[in-house]
């Protein structure tokens, strides 16, 4: 009986094998893979996880945004133009004329001024992009304004380099929705959140949401009133598979497009493969370690030096990452505004153990490093952990889950950090403020990285701060390059590597254009 | 006669508040634990939503929206008296009630979980018959060997094993994912099964998709519990042959069959069927790593990531059907227990 059972099996088996599997996606949609079962809004208000934001893009168009061929330039995108007055704090837009929404209303001032607006007064966890320049709920009404359809009128708190202000509406929470059609969605005053979260979208930009189930799939279709055309694909499909093996043996068959969640595992076995292609691209994210100055021995320069040696840079990224960072020690990303190349630090136990006694540290000690229990940084930590040893440094690995990874640093409950930084747009202040202004300089008064970290920056805050205030494109560059070796000699942040993005497609896609913060790709050129 | 129906009538009526009473009072003990322990671990669901980088304002209102400035016995009370009026809340990572989500996750994981416990009882029941039959020769081994490969190989490993061979390089099956992306949306969700749905919509080339996507996933399900089954089946039918009656029906002369499936499998049903149940409801628990692997949109996942998020509402509704699920199942073994044995009828009356 067993045995015939088993046949049957077989049986089975065979007759599966007669059904047809489709060697190739859809013509008209293009199909990715990726891990969105974090994402929680689709609202340009306050997306901010990684799906999320990749989904928003392609949904909503900001005002002006950053050249991706060489992101110091800021060019139009809703706006034909724009400036900046005498007084250094009244910006104003252009509308470009004609443009229309998905809804098929026209674009105009009023859209953008509603769209900011309202990014402040919901207090969206994404507002802070724009509350650093002084908008409150309560002037944003005045300082935000149209003053005619075609006309919007910024006008910030204090004055900005005007680069940074553009950098900032360049990003996701500067995406502008159609104000009419979201009014007509407010509900108990949410200024339409609940209707554009989840099920809706209310852009001007080459897609349209079409529909999104939750941690598993959502589905774009063409704005047929994009004003760039359709060149591109009629459909974005992007679905929920977290299993990088898994999207490798898709994108092998030809079942996805893009794989955007591959392991460096993955890369070696698909680069033998026929049809497959790699783009990569920088990614302005940065790994470090914060050093948390609070703990004892942390507390002596010459100890946070000698950790700076202990570090098998080149070695963790030839071998741990293959490929998919770069030894980067400073705060402002390359392709960056500001960026220089400076690694002063390479592997050296001797330097380290001589750092060491001069700070008077003698023997072992330990620290408590909290590490994300996910691919790079588990590797990352245990290469760290193997060379700290032999300066006698001990690292206490404590392996945790991402939230808990992300509790422990807010409550600064460690002595070192493995974490990452992804700039929310591309202009050197986004990592500028995380890791060198102080609270008692932010005009925001946020707690950015050094206070978390335990750390007086002492006049490097101020230097940030003025930088970002610096209107002269030539000199603010070279006051970010100076802050920057101070910083890296003398922070308690340890810089590591600059990712590289590298996205797995197949060989007959083309247009893909990978963007610079983290999650700003551009896939309404794409065919195949 | 009136009194003895009567009394019968009482009889039932007592036993089923004994029920429901005691169905409710492991509910809500299964509540308040996962209630609680969901507090205690350090996910702050706060942070969960509004990310690192916003400021102290947008955590303060978050937490208040939350109503996490309440005290903790205040939330849960607050908790069950909206479950009492069947609000189980919403999911605050899907913006759904977690009602809907779970009809939504909820019916993948029953059609995979029941093909899958389809094919672990089919094999492993007569599996573990043969075994104990040829005890310590070879078919014994094998299918022992068999069992303890599907019992110690992690099932994520054999999924991407599976996944290798049978999708990518033999072609059989359908890769990762539920269905084609060329039959997204074709067939209109009215249970929530693809089969169904397909079936019900008469689209058969969805239905053939479905199925070559489901194939692999259930295999591995089933074999699993093949492992599970085939042993428990073992070692039940061990000990029914080596009772008396099984002498007794050999020295009168039954035929093998009839003592091996007529009289000692027929006695071993009845703890078997325990042991089916209780895989059944393990498979519809819902199998994170399968279900990963293969991308399947099912309640493990769900429930699984709702808790890395620290989504309260997702977590203890997910809690509270896979409760549901069990005391079900249960049931529904009791109830086959009676029906399998005359003699626990007896004794209830």
């Amino acid at each position: 009986m067993f045995f015939r059972k088993l046949s049957l099996g077989a049986v089975i088996l065979s007759t599966i094998g007669s059904i047809p599997a489709f060697a190739e996606t859809p013509k008209d949609t293009l199909v990715i893979a990726d891990a969105i079962d974090d994402v929680i809004t689709l609202d340009p208000g306050e997306v901010s996880e990684v799906g999320g934001v990749l989904a928003a893009n392609q949904i909503y168009q900001p005002l002006v945004t950053a050249d991706m061929q060489d992101p110091t330039k800021i060019v139009g995108v809703l706006a034909e133009s724009w400036n900046v007055a005498e007084d250094g704090k009244t910006y104003t837009f252009k509308i470009k004329p004609g443009l229309k929404f998905a809804s098929g209303n026209p674009v105009t001032a009023r859209d953008a001024e509603y769209s900011l607006r309202r990014v402040v007064k919901m207090q969206s966890r994404s507002a802070f992009i724009l509350t650093q320049f002084g908008f409150t709920a309560d002037n944003v009404d005045a300082w935000i304004k149209a003053t005619d359809d075609m006309t919007l009128v910024v006008k910030t708190g204090d004055i900005y380099a005007p680069s940074f202000l553009y950098y900032c509406l360049s990003s996701y929470v500067g995406g502008i929705v159609d104000a009419k059609l979201v009014q007509e969605h407010e509900v108990n005053g949410d200024y339409g959140n609940a209707w554009l979260k989840t099920e809706h979208s209310a852009g001007s930009g080459p897609y349209e949401l079409k529909r999104w189930e939750p941690k598993q799939s959502m589905l774009l279709t063409r704005n047929p009133n994009y004003e760039g055309g359709d060149s591109g694909t009629k459909r974005i499909f992007i679905q929920h598979v977290p299993e990088s093996a898994a999207q490798r043996l898709l994108l092998e068959k030809g079942d996805i497009d893009i794989a955007n969640k591959l392991g460096p595992d993955d890369f070696g076995a698909l680069e033998k493969t026929p049809d497959i292609s790699f783009i990569t691209g920088r990614s302005g994210t940065i790994y470090y370690m914060g050093l948390n100055v609070r703990n004892e021995f942390l507390a002596k320069p010459k100890v946070v030096e000698a950790l700076k040696y202990l570090v098998d840079y080149q070695g963790i990224a030839d071998t741990v990452a293959k490929g998919t960072i770069k030894v980067h020690q400073t705060l402002v990303p390359e392709g960056f505004l500001g960026a220089v190349d400076y690694n002063p630090y390479k592997l050296d136990i001797d330097k380290a153990k001589a750092l060491l006694a001069e700070a008077g540290v003698s023997g072992e000690f330990t620290l408590d490093s909290v590490v994300w229990n996910t691919p790079p940084y588990t590797d990352f930590a245990q290469a760290v952990q193997a060379t700290m040893a032999q300066a006698g440094v001990k690292l206490n690995l404590e392996v945790v889950d991402g939230q808990q990874w992300l509790e422990r640093y807010r409550a600064h409950k460690l002595d070192i950090w493995f974490g990452l930084w992804g700039p929310d747009y591309p202009d050197p202040h986004s990592n500028a403020k995380a890791f060198a202004v102080n609270k008692k300089d932010a005009p925001d008064g946020s707690d950015g990285l050094a206070d978390r970290f335990g750390w007086d920056a002492g006049t490097l805050s101020q230097d940030a701060m003025a930088a970002v205030r610096e209107k002269d494109t030539d000199k603010r560059r070279a006051m970010y390059e100076a802050l920057q070796r101070t910083h890296t000699d003398r922070s308690p942040f340890l810089y590591m590597f600059q990712q590289i993005r590298k996205v797995g497609i197949r060989s007959n896609v083309k247009g893909v254009v990978l963007g610079q913060t983290f999650s700003d790709d551009r896939y309404w050129n794409v065919t195949k | 006669m009136q009194s003895v129906s009567s009394s019968r009538l009482a009889g039932i009526v007592g036993r089923l508040f004994a029920l429901l009473a005691s169905v409710l009072v492991t509910l809500l003990g299964l509540l308040a634990l996962t209630f609680f322990i969901g507090r205690l671990v350090p996910i702050d669901p706060v942070i969960s939503i509004i990310g690192p980088k916003a400021g102290e304002e947008v955590y303060r209102r978050v937490f208040l929206e939350l109503g996490l400035d309440r005290p903790l016995w205040e939330q849960f009370l607050l908790y069950v008296a909206r479950i009492a009026r069947g609000d189980f809340g919403t999911s605050f990572v899907t913006n759904r009630a977690v009602l809907y989500d779970l009809a939504s996750f909820f019916p993948a994981t029953l059609e995979l979980a029941t093909l899958g416990l389809a094919i672990g009882v089919v094999t492993g029941v007569p599996a573990g018959v043969a075994a104990a039959y040829w005890h310590d020769r070879w078919p014994d081994y094998l299918i022992r060997l068999v069992g303890l490969v599907g019992y110690s190989v992690p099932i994520f490993w054999l999924g991407l094993v599976g996944l290798l061979v049978f999708y990518s390089r033999l072609d059989w099956v359908s890769g990762p994912g539920q269905i084609d992306v060329f039959y997204q949306g074709i067939v209109p969700p009215v249970t929530g099964s693809m089969l169904f749905d397909a079936a019900l919509a008469g689209e058969w080339e969805v239905l053939a998709n479905a199925f070559s996507h489901m194939v692999l996933p259930a295999f591995l399900l089933g074999y699993y519990s093949l492992a599970y089954i085939s042993r428990m089946t073992r070692s039940m039918m061990l000990d029914q042959l080596s009772r008396e009656y099984v002498l007794t029906a050999r020295l009168k002369g039954a035929s093998e069959f009839t003592v091996v499936m007529g009289h000692a499998l027929r006695n071993a049903a009845i703890p078997l069927v325990t042991v089916i149940a209780l895989s059944y409801g393990g498979l519809l628990e819902g199998s994170v790593l399968v279900e990963t692997v293969f991308a399947w949109p099912g309640i493990g996942n769900y429930i699984a990531s709702s808790l890395f998020r620290a989504d309260v509402n997702a977590v203890l509704g997910g809690t509270v059907l896979v409760g549901a699920v069990f005391i079900f199942l249960n049931m529904l073994s009791d109830l086959l227990y009676q029906m399998l044995d005359p003699r626990s009828n007896l004794r209830h009356r």
